[in-house]
């Protein structure tokens, strides 16, 4: 037994893989002493504050910096015409289209960039901001993407309206952007004309914004003593940045650095590349001089792009027993004004084609046509995988709408079309090659959790009482995620392959420093990766520190979004700690003078197998790795450098359900209880994956009843600042109930899935089902959201359900 | 954010004196509370600047307006101006139809059709409140201009002459000089150099009270 506490103590001591270690990065957080990138201050440093069209479409009559200029503290006033001897008042985005750094001749949506005023200070750059006069002339709108492509439309992009494609297949008229199909078509109609029940549905994913707490911002410091570029930016991509610096600036990207440092936040906002860098970049490269820009957080909600904006259409054929045969999904893709959309090259549509969710059918079919309007451009995934809670909302809502079109369970529904246990992997009529899953026994274990059959009975006794004051509603939600791009094979942006990696360094005395191209905000990195390192080479995380977002230190990789750290780096960074073992393996050979297969691994040493008293400590390897006493012809050090090719994406799942009693007098919705289960694979911090799931269900709930982005019919923004835009406190948040069960990843070399995206992706549509099924009984099968008190009101209003 | 306003508003004066009124462009815009025409740039066009006051916060449109018709016969006269905020964060332009009615001797009616649309700052915060806060401009406009009517309309009855006004309308320049003259001398109220913040909050509190009344059952 003194052994077993001695084994148990030594492992506690590691706080590697399953344990809730405390986040190494909480210390400074709530200490306030935190480094974000608005508080750089450097010296000499001058202030950039945005000129913004007040209106959607107009043309740009003339431009007057004079009394700008004579603003006191003001140095300089840059327009397109500034920018045009550097070629840089356009540029290329990652859709295969341009955009105007500062508008040239038009301004395309409201709030556009149109001037960058530099000052002494960030008060006086604003001041000199109003004074910029712009006479504009007002052209006609396109607000609603329905309108975009008929005949008479007016034509937004007059600068490409002869570019017959914009790299992703011919457009077929000025508005148009791409078609993107995938599937067969022929074969999903034909399943279509043989199903006994067919149902079809309009679906709108509303146009929203990630608003991370902190907004986006830079400070750009060229120097011309040295030719040297250092960007400290808030960025999720710190790699693919500097990348696109290089090509942009023509600097070489061995003279640009960028710093990532703290981020408060991304949830997709972090990816592109903006306007307000650019136009940085450039002031600083030529006034020599460090520039700061950081977006109000109007600025951020309205110009740094969107999420959604996905005008769906879902079908889905039947038998009469409820098993699906065939899909059809489309969707009416709202772009805004430039394609800066971020995908990867050959997914214009995103993971769309994830829509056939956790289901087994056989026949499937989808559509995207992807439009400009005069909105901002954009087109972020919203804490998922590009276009992943687009898809997983259709089919979540498409399966509900089928079950109350045959009167059948929605439990049950789900039941009769999940991808077996057995059937992984399943390759879906898509071509995604699902990893591992056992969705029956998550959606039993929830089911049986929350009694469900008990909460249909209490259901069904409120719906028959007609003084009942509240509806009660129950929602589902059964979803498989696709995470962790990607293989190189099929995943790029801008020709650069989506693996990561990972470097590792051990010092003599055992601590270890690993650094990583992929940038944490908020998603405690620091703390994960040194869990993994420990349980890996037996060293204890305390003493492991972990590197990112500076890419003077770190190697190379594509940052962190689609929850793709965990699945990627995370398999880099386990990959470069068994590169090391293995050497330290040798190292503890030699010196036990014995053979490497009598060597067998026990928590955080090498011991000899039948001789348990002959072993080396990793912490005695690390030192002895620094000496000359080491197998013949073996350098020294214990350092490797791992690069990680996925060979297939993760599909992390789970079952949710929701209870929620809707008011039928005022509307208001109450989220009674929500209960998620996740299956991420492999659990490394279950305190992490908790708080990761519960901010995930908070923005879920967020989106699913109160964000939206609207507009009026001349492109104004409606809701652009908090006092509209719903971001939900701790007064409104509802109480979490979280569970797991656990399916490793086949192909991960810890069998890790990644979590951070799942919640929201399939909390959304859980939000939703209960809502609709609140209603369900009166035949209402559908109903956009957000689903506020006043639109919920609309149809309890609608249906009567109100009247006394 | 665009709003139609279709008004109608009593005037205390004959539809001749209003009509003479209206047409005196400088003297409108007198009657527009926080409006003012800085310059003429000939027979038809304007410059002018508005500055509106909201609680904290504070807009000052420049703008240009330009007179599209005027019909005589009809008492009708049509204008459109346009503008952008000091900022350049808003922009809001407005084309107004505005008639006399003769009603009798000594009453008229004015009667407006305006099409306001709001861009930018001013239509994201703004917009919820624009109808209600429009109605409260336009009542304090023909508050004014009401006000103006009644003084030139007793001004122009102890000459008695119902001749006289004819003879006005074929010299409009000359008439209107006198009449910006007097107006400013005999109304003592005349315009704030904004919108008054509290009338106008208070306003827009009451007239919400009212429909909330109203559409109780």
């Amino acid at each position: 037994m003194g052994n077993m506490n001695e084994l148990k103590e030594r492992e506690d001591k590691l706080q590697g893989m399953g344990t809730s270690m405390l986040r190494k990065e909480d210390a400074r957080f709530i200490r306030g002493q935190g480094s974000y990138v608005d508080d750089i201050k450097m010296p000499g440093m001058l202030f950039g504050a945005l000129v913004r069209s007040p209106y959607a479409h107009a043309r740009i009559k003339k431009i007057d910096k004079t009394k700008a200029l004579a603003c006191p503290g003001v140095v300089a006033v840059l327009t397109a015409e500034d920018l045009k001897p550097v070629n840089l008042h356009w540029m290329p985005t990652v859709g295969g289209d341009v955009q105007a750094v500062l508008a040239d001749q038009k301004v395309h949506f409201q709030l556009q960039e149109v001037a960058m005023v530099l000052a002494s200070d960030r008060y006086a750059a604003a001041d000199g901001a109003a004074l910029v006069e712009v006479d504009y002339e007002e052209l006609p709108v396109i607000v609603d993407p329905k309108k975009a492509m008929l005949p008479d439309a007016p034509v937004l992009r007059e600068d490409i309206v002869d570019k017959k494609d914009l790299t992703h297949g011919p457009r077929t008229h000025p508005n148009h952007i791409f078609t993107w199909e995938a599937g067969n078509k022929e074969a999903a109609d034909a399943a279509f004309n043989s199903a006994d029940v067919v149902v079809r549905e309009e679906i709108l994913n509303p146009r929203v914004h990630p608003s991370p707490l902190e907004t986006c911002g830079c400070v750009a410091s060229f120097s011309k003593a040295t030719g040297n570029l250092t960007v400290y930016v808030s960025t999720q991509v710190p790699h693919l940045f500097r990348t696109v610096l290089a090509m942009l600036s023509s600097i070489p990207e061995s003279k640009i650095r960028v710093v990532g440092g703290d981020i408060g936040g991304g949830f997709g906002n972090k990816v592109p590349i903006y306007p307000g860098y650019v136009v940085a970049t450039v002031a600083s490269i030529v006034t020599g001089l460090p520039i700061k820009w950081v977006e109000s957080r109007i600025e951020n909600i309205s110009t740094s792009s969107f999420a959604r904006d996905y005008h769906g259409v879902g079908e889905l054929a039947a038998d009469k027993n409820g098993v699906i045969k065939g899909l059809r999904f489309s969707a009416l893709a709202d772009h805004g004004a430039f394609n800066s959309h971020v995908s990867a090259t050959k997914f214009p549509a995103g993971l769309f084609s994830i829509c056939t969710g956790s289901y087994a059918i056989p026949n499937a079919y989808c559509r995207v046509d992807a439009v400009f309007t005069n909105k901002a451009p954009g087109g972020v995934a919203y804490r998922c995988s590009l276009r992943v809670t687009e898809a997983i909302y259709l089919i979540e809502r498409m399966i509900d709408v089928l079950a109350q079109k045959l009167g059948m369970d929605k439990a049950e529904i789900r039941r009769r079309n999940f991808v077996k246990k057995d059937q992984f992997p399943f390759t879906t009529p898509f071509g995604w090659t699902l990893d591992s899953g056992d969705y029956h026994t998550a959606l039993d274990k929830v089911l049986e959790a929350v009694d469900y059959e008990g909460l249909r009975k209490e259901q069904a006794a409120k719906r028959a009482d007609p003084n009942c004051p509240t509806l009660m509603g129950i929602g589902l939600s059964t979803f498989t995620e696709i995470v962790g791009a990607g293989p190189t094979k099929v995943c790029d942006i801008l020709g650069i392959g989506l693996f990561d990696s990972c470097e590792i360094r051990v010092h003599p005395t055992g601590g270890v420093i690993a650094r990583l191209g992929t940038m944490t905000q908020g998603q405690g990195h620091a703390t994960t990766y040194s869990q993994i390192i420990a349980t890996e080479l037996g060293l204890p995380a305390s003493d492991i520190v972990v590197e990112e977002g500076d890419t003077d230190k770190s190697p190379y990789g594509a940052g962190t979004w689609g929850s793709r750290s965990t699945p990627v780096s995370g398999a880099a960074t386990a990959q470069a700690a068994r590169k090391i073992k293995d050497k330290a393996k040798k190292i503890a050979a030699h010196l036990l003078e014995v053979s490497e297969g009598d060597l067998e691994w026990e928590i955080d040493r090498f011991k000899v197998k039948g001789n348990p008293s002959q072993f080396k400590t990793m912490k005695e390897l690390c030192l002895v790795s620094h000496t000359g006493n080491l197998p013949a012809g073996m350098e020294q050090g214990l350092n490797a450098v791992s690069y990680y090719d996925p060979p297939n994406l993760t599909y992390p799942f789970g079952a949710y359900l929701c209870v929620v009693d809707i008011d039928k007098y005022t509307g208001e919705t109450k989220v009674r209880r929500f209960y998620a289960l996740d299956d991420c694979g492999t659990r490394i911090n279950p305190m992490i994956i908790e708080g990761q799931i519960h901010g995930g269900l908070t923005e879920a709930y967020a989106v699913a009843m109160g964000q939206q982005v609207p507009f009026d019919e001349s492109g104004n923004h409606l809701g652009n600042s908090l006092m509209d835009y719903f971001i939900p406190t701790a007064v409104e948040t509802p109480v979490w109930e979280t569970d797991h069960t656990v399916t490793p990843c086949p192909h991960h070399p810890i069998g890790a899935k990644g979590v951070a995206e799942s919640p929201h992706v399939g909390g959304i549509p859980c939000f939703t089902n209960a809502v609709v099924d609140a209603f369900a009984h009166l035949g209402v099968t559908h109903m956009d959201m957000p689903h506020n008190a006043y639109r919920v009101w609309q149809t309890c209003n609608a249906t009567g359900v109100n009247k006394r | 954010m665009n709003v139609t306003l279709d008004k109608t508003f009593p005037m205390p004066g004959s539809a001749s004196v209003a009509w003479k009124l209206l047409q005196d462009i400088e003297s409108v815009a007198g009657c527009m509370p926080g409006a003012k025409i800085t310059e003429r740039l000939d027979a038809n066009n304007y410059k002018g600047t508005v500055s509106v006051k909201f609680g904290p916060a504070s807009m000052s449109f420049r703008g240009e307006i330009e007179l599209k018709q005027v019909d005589e016969s009809k008492r009708v006269l049509r204008l459109i101006g346009k503008g952008t905020d000091s900022t350049g964060s808003s922009g809001a332009s407005m084309d107004l139809t505005a008639q006399i009615e003769a009603v009798d001797e000594n009453s008229s009616n004015l009667v407006g059709h305006s099409e306001v649309s709001v861009n930018g700052k001013a239509a994201a915060f703004g917009g919820r409140m624009m109808s209600s806060v429009s109605d409260q401009v336009l009542k304090q406009f023909a508050a004014n201009f009401a006000a103006r009517v009644q003084t030139l309309n007793a001004q122009a009855s102890p000459a008695g002459s119902g001749t006289g006004s004819e003879g006005n309308l074929q010299q409009p320049g000359a008439a209107s000089v006198s009449i910006s003259a007097t107006a400013a001398v005999a109304d003592p109220s005349a315009a704030p150099t904004h919108l008054s913040a509290f009338g106008l909050l208070w306003g827009v509190i009451k007239d919400w009270l009212k429909s909330l009344m109203g559409s109780k059952k």
